[in-house]
């Protein structure tokens, strides 16, 4: 009764401020009203307000008189007050009541209001209160569950309006906003409130109150899924690490707090966390055990983030798997990882369909994590990891793509060697590249792991060290060479040095057939060396010569093995047969197209066919150089000459061309002849390199099955019949082709491995470039469609970044060929 | 396009032998002149104006002669042969007349080496086991090639080793040194040179290397005004280098074997200076080379 009594007493004493506040003219009965009101937030001494006058008045009237306040902020005695007055006044009102009242105030007037002076008044009170700290006092208010008016809806709102303040405001005040309202200073200064009201809690907990995290671990996790855990998560890491460092209260509230984010919202907390703390230790004593206790975070940690997302560094995979590591409680989670990691490493069909940056990333989170395991524990995975190493490995060297063999041979490596087979070590060759060798280094142990900073200076001091006396060591190195540009060998010029080549004993020969006699019976390695070298260009000036046993002599290139390791064998074996296919074009590309599907032949040497039907073609293509310039191919060596840059020819075209550039003309006629047009040599044979090709791609046989395990070789095919496709624009039979091609490319189109679907995506790329645009319409019309809902397709969800954007390009290729003929087909109609 | 190599102003045949060592003494007398000693354990001095042997005498009891050199005095001569003896010869008369001789005990290829301190006194190395070459440095230091390719500075007054370095895979065949730049280079059966500097702290740090085209250099010569660099190739031929960036230059072809020596003479008179190389065809070349700029700078 006695509460009644004096919850009426309040409400009439407020109704009568009101009154007075809404009526009175009298400056001195509105100062008395606004005192009065005051009274009831203000808890200084000499109050004459009870305290249970001030929870009533906190609970049921103090918004009630905020809004009441923003609906008069236009009347006539605000503007009456002097600036101290109104500041001590009318600004304390809003200040010191419960501040969630006030927040959602402010906010309900700011997104109401239109901009005006009243605007700009409650921004400035905003801006006040959040420059107060108020939004601690805010958070530690709920930490001590003292706000009775509290319901769930309510809680929602005012969570809402904390986490999306910088969005409000910037929705209203836009372009007006003030600087501490952009997310890059609201939610730092948010995070700090956030750990002051932890610290607050401490103290609390210290002192025997209890406390509750459940709202600032909501405020924490919505932040965090609204996209701006890197920015809280930037202050709040290394404080808490800081922290937690050595007390245990602080490493209590943090493990509170973090399991008190709800469960839709944990997965952002903890990536975010995981990103922003220094090393495992520091993650530990945040997190404590969360992943043995919460089920979300388990999933997170221990599957999403290793094996799904693979955006993360590696510092961030070190982190979580030592952080799994360091605890006797949660190794056996750390097994379980690398469990599911191995098998998803070694799964032949992951390697297969998933992108390679997420191969590399398992690859990497699988050694870490085996560099973590313990020898007894290694014992008695021993059986597993090693059905993971030899399966996984078969299957990554299987690939095509080089980064995946690659990847392969450096986890077995390491596999092995660090399982110890008695002595017994796996070693491959490999080239090594920046993957490689991070792959390896990931075996040692975390070199920064020691180097955690001290707490304390974590947090803000990390540009003290001077860099000046390094610059100064740096500096005078600059003068030490002694040989000036006055002082150098440039006054001596080179006399000619062409003469200077290799000695040998055995001398050139001088015709193709000898060649072809050494190549076929010598056993002595100079001279078959020596008649390789000579042979390209004895095939280019003798082309009546060559023709006469042009195919007999592809067929010995062709069988030809490298027996005596002659330096740049291939590149010579190559460019003979290239010369020979230029020279006399038809029966060697029957030849050689013949072969390509009969039986005995390496892999290797079908590959060597397309290589040289690609290159002949490509040089058919080009127009034939005058007899003026001379055929650069016909230089028999292909070895790098001894003295690079200063062949003198060179030097002097580099001068002319330096002349030339310096040189204005005068006169303006043509100084350039227009080029010449000629007839392309390609065009007239392009079907014979192409279309014996696509007779017996489906008939496998004993040793090659193009459709089956041989699909290194469907992809070169594939390729080599773009190259000719491409290369056949403008010709007659053009159009032809691209049927054909698409018709064969239509068959294997979804093909497993990505090497074949670059070789198809280049195949299309050149139809759609090459075919003229009409009879892309006429001829394949009935197929365009289809065609594009599978590049389309493939667009949209190939795993290889490189099939995705191939066909991007080839779609843009396509809808331009066809914009370009239904343009120029409609405006002829148009005139006629 | 780029002149083609000149030829060779003459050649001195006669010498009967390969011609292992070669050796210019043109200062200060009227007729320039040149030593060589050969395979067959003659030695010849050419007069360059006559081109014809002036003197010849047998030395070392026809074992192969490594090395001759003349002393500051013209006509003393010391000659180091397959014998295991170092010899000193009196020219003064119509033929060599053998004045000292010291005992060496090496059965090497290893070349001696001289440094002349002041006019009366000089410093002679030899092997006694393997190959050398001098340095005129504060202290006499010596620079010498081992056969398992690896170069070592040594400080003679001290006895002491300064610097090693292991500068070929093959043994080093030989060295030549550039005391104002303090930088040298060596050969060996392969396929490049090796150039490498002597730092304040004496030692040796190798820099760039020169690849050549074919294997195997004999000798090595820089020209006194440290522009050109020699090179006496198993391949005929002899090749110039530009000194300061070791950039090729030229490539003589004359020969029809093996180039064993090379040497620049040290005319007074840059104009006349000349370039001999001695070879297993048993004729020496003459070459004029680089001369004409030399007059202005």
């Amino acid at each position: 009764m006695a509460s009644d009594l004096a919850n009426a007493d309040v409400r009439l004493t407020v109704a009568q401020n009101f009154r007075t506040l809404a009526s009175s003219t009298d400056e001195k009965d509105i100062i008395a009203a606004l005192q009065t009101l005051l009274s009831f937030v203000n808890d200084g001494p000499g109050t004459t307000v009870t305290s249970a006058q001030r929870s009533e008045f906190n609970k049921a009237h103090y918004t009630r008189t905020l809004q009441f306040l923003v609906s008069n902020i236009q009347a006539d005695w605000l503007k009456k007050l002097s600036g101290g007055q109104r500041a001590e006044l009318w600004d304390s009102l809003f200040l010191k009541g419960p501040p969630e009242q006030t927040l959602l105030v402010l906010m309900e007037a700011i997104g109401e209001l239109r901009p005006s002076g009243s605007l700009d008044r409650i921004v400035n009170i905003t801006e006040r209160f959040l420059q107060s700290g108020r939004l601690a006092d805010l958070l530690w208010s709920y930490c001590l569950q003292t706000s009775l008016s509290d319901s769930a809806q309510l809680r929602e709102t005012l969570l809402s309006r904390i986490c999306a303040l910088p969005d409000l405001t910037a929705n209203k005040l836009h372009p007006n906003n003030r600087p501490l309202f952009s997310p890059q200073q609201y939610y730092p200064l948010l995070a700090k409130e956030m750990l002051t009201a932890l610290e607050r809690t401490c103290q609390a907990l210290r002192d025997g109150t209890n406390c509750s995290l459940m709202f600032v671990a909501q405020t924490f996790g919505k932040v965090c899924i609204q996209g701006h855990s890197d920015a809280i998560m930037a202050s709040m890491a290394p404080h808490l690490s800081a922290c937690t460092f050595n007390d245990m209260v602080w490493q209590r509230v943090c493990w509170k707090l973090l399991e008190n984010v709800p469960q839709r919202w944990m997965e952002s907390v903890l990536t975010g966390l995981v990103q922003a703390v220094h090393g495992p230790d520091a993650l530990g004593r945040i997190i404590g055990n969360l992943v043995l206790t919460n089920k979300t975070a388990q999933f997170v940690i221990t599957h999403k983030v290793l094996l799904l997302q693979y955006k993360y560094k590696t510092q961030v995979l070190r982190t979580i798997l030592s952080y799994l590591a360091a605890d006797r409680d949660r190794r056996p989670l750390l097994i379980q990882v690398l469990r599911s990691l191995s098998q998803a490493w070694a799964n032949p069909s992951a390697i297969k369909h998933t992108p390679v940056e997420q191969q590399f990333y398992v690859s990497k989170a699988l050694l870490l994590s085996v560099s973590l395991l313990k020898d007894s524990e290694l014992q008695d995975l021993r059986s597993e990891l090693l059905q993971c190493m030899l399966g996984g490995m078969q299957s990554h060297l299987d690939s095509s793509v080089v980064r995946i063999r690659n990847m392969g041979m450096v986890v077995g490596e390491c596999l092995s060697s660090r399982m110890d087979f008695g002595g017994i070590k796996l070693k491959f060759e490999y080239e090594q590249d920046e993957e490689t060798r991070e792959l390896l280094f990931l075996m040692n142990p975390d070199p920064c792991e020691e180097s955690e900073p001290e707490p304390g200076i974590g947090v803000c001091s990390s540009e003290e060290s001077d860099p000046s006396p390094q610059k100064e060591s740096s500096q005078p190195k600059l003068k030490t060479d002694p040989d000036s540009e006055l002082d150098s060998d440039d006054d001596l010029t080179p006399y000619d040095m062409s003469e200077d080549v290799k000695m040998s004993k055995a001398s050139q020969p001088r015709y193709l057939r000898d060649c072809l006699e050494i190549l076929l019976s010598s056993a002595d390695p100079e001279r078959v060396e020596l008649s390789l070298i000579a042979a390209e260009g004895l095939v280019r000036k003798n082309s009546f010569a060559a023709k006469e046993i042009s195919v007999q002599m592809t067929k010995v290139l062709l069988h030809m093995e490298d027996k005596y390791s002659i330096d740049g064998f291939l590149n010579l074996r190559q460019a003979t047969m290239v010369a020979l296919t230029v020279t006399d074009c038809l029966p060697v590309t029957q030849y050689l197209t013949s072969e390509f599907y009969s039986l005995n032949y390496s892999l290797r040497q079908r590959l060597d066919i397309l290589e040289v039907l690609a290159l002949a073609a490509q040089e058919l293509s080009k127009p034939v150089a005058g007899d003026k310039t001379p055929l650069v191919n016909s230089v028999p060596s292909t070895e790098i000459s001894p003295y690079p840059g200063d062949n003198p020819v060179h030097w002097r075209q580099v001068v002319e061309k330096r002349i030339q550039s310096k040189t204005k003309y005068i006169s303006k006629g043509a100084s350039q002849p227009a080029p010449k047009g000629t007839r392309s040599r390609y065009a007239a044979v392009a079907g014979y390199f192409f279309f014996p090709l696509l007779r017996n791609y489906d008939k496998p046989q004993v040793t090659f099955d193009l459709l089956g395990s041989d699909h290194l070789v469907l992809g070169r095919l594939i390729h080599t019949l773009g190259i000719f496709m491409h290369l056949a624009v403008n010709a007659p039979i053009a159009a032809q082709m691209g049927c054909a091609l698409l018709d064969f490319i239509w068959t294997v189109r979804y093909h497993t491995d990505q090497m074949v679907r670059r070789g198809i995506l280049f195949a299309v790329c050149s139809v759609f470039l090459s075919m003229p645009s009409h009879s892309l319409l006429v001829d394949l019309s009935d197929q365009l469609f289809e065609t594009r809902t599978w590049l389309a397709d493939v667009a949209e969800s190939d795993p290889d970044a490189d099939c995705r954007s191939l066909a991007v390009q080839s779609l843009v290729l396509l809808d331009e060929s066809l914009k370009k003929q239904l343009q120029g087909s409609k405006q002829p109609s148009l005139d006629s | 396009m780029a002149h083609p190599a000149p030829s060779p102003i003459y050649c001195l045949r006669g010498a009967g032998a390969p011609l292992n060592t070669l050796h210019f003494c043109c200062r200060g007398t009227d007729t320039p002149l040149l030593f060589s000693g050969s395979a067959k354990g003659m030695i010849h001095m050419w007069n360059l104006n006559s081109r014809r042997p002036e003197k010849s005498f047998e030395a070392h009891g026809g074992s192969s002669i490594l090395w001759v050199r003349t002393l500051q005095s013209k006509d003393a001569l010391i000659s180091q042969g397959r014998d295991m003896q170092v010899c000193m010869w009196d020219l003064r008369g119509g033929c060599g007349e053998l004045v000292d001789s010291v005992f060496t005990g090496s059965f090497g290829f290893c070349q001696c080496s001289l440094i002349e301190t002041d006019q009366t006194k000089s410093l002679l190395a030899f092997a006694t086991q393997q190959s050398e070459e001098p340095d005129s440095g504060p202290g006499p230091l010596l620079l010498a090639g081992y056969e398992d390719g690896s170069l070592l500075l040594w400080d003679v007054t001290q006895r002491s080793k300064l610097s090693q370095v292991k500068a070929h895979p093959e043994p080093v065949m030989c060295l030549t040194f550039d005391p104002q730049r303090l930088r040298g280079i060596s050969g060996s059966a392969e396929k490049k040179l090796s150039s490498w500097i002597l730092d304040s702290q004496n030692n040796i740090q190798l820099q760039e290397c020169v690849k050549l085209v074919n294997p195997g250099v004999s000798q090595l010569c820089i020209r006194a005004d440290g522009k050109l660099l020699a090179s006496a190739g198993w391949d005929h031929r002899v090749r110039i280098f530009g000194w300061k960036k070791l950039r090729p230059l030229a490539v003589l072809q004359y020969h029809s074997d093996m180039v064993l020596s090379v040497a620049f003479s040290d005319h007074l008179d840059p104009r006349q200076r000349l370039l001999a190389a001695g070879s297993k065809d048993q004729r020496i070349s003459l070459w004029s080379i680089y001369n004409e700029g030399a007059a202005t700078g």
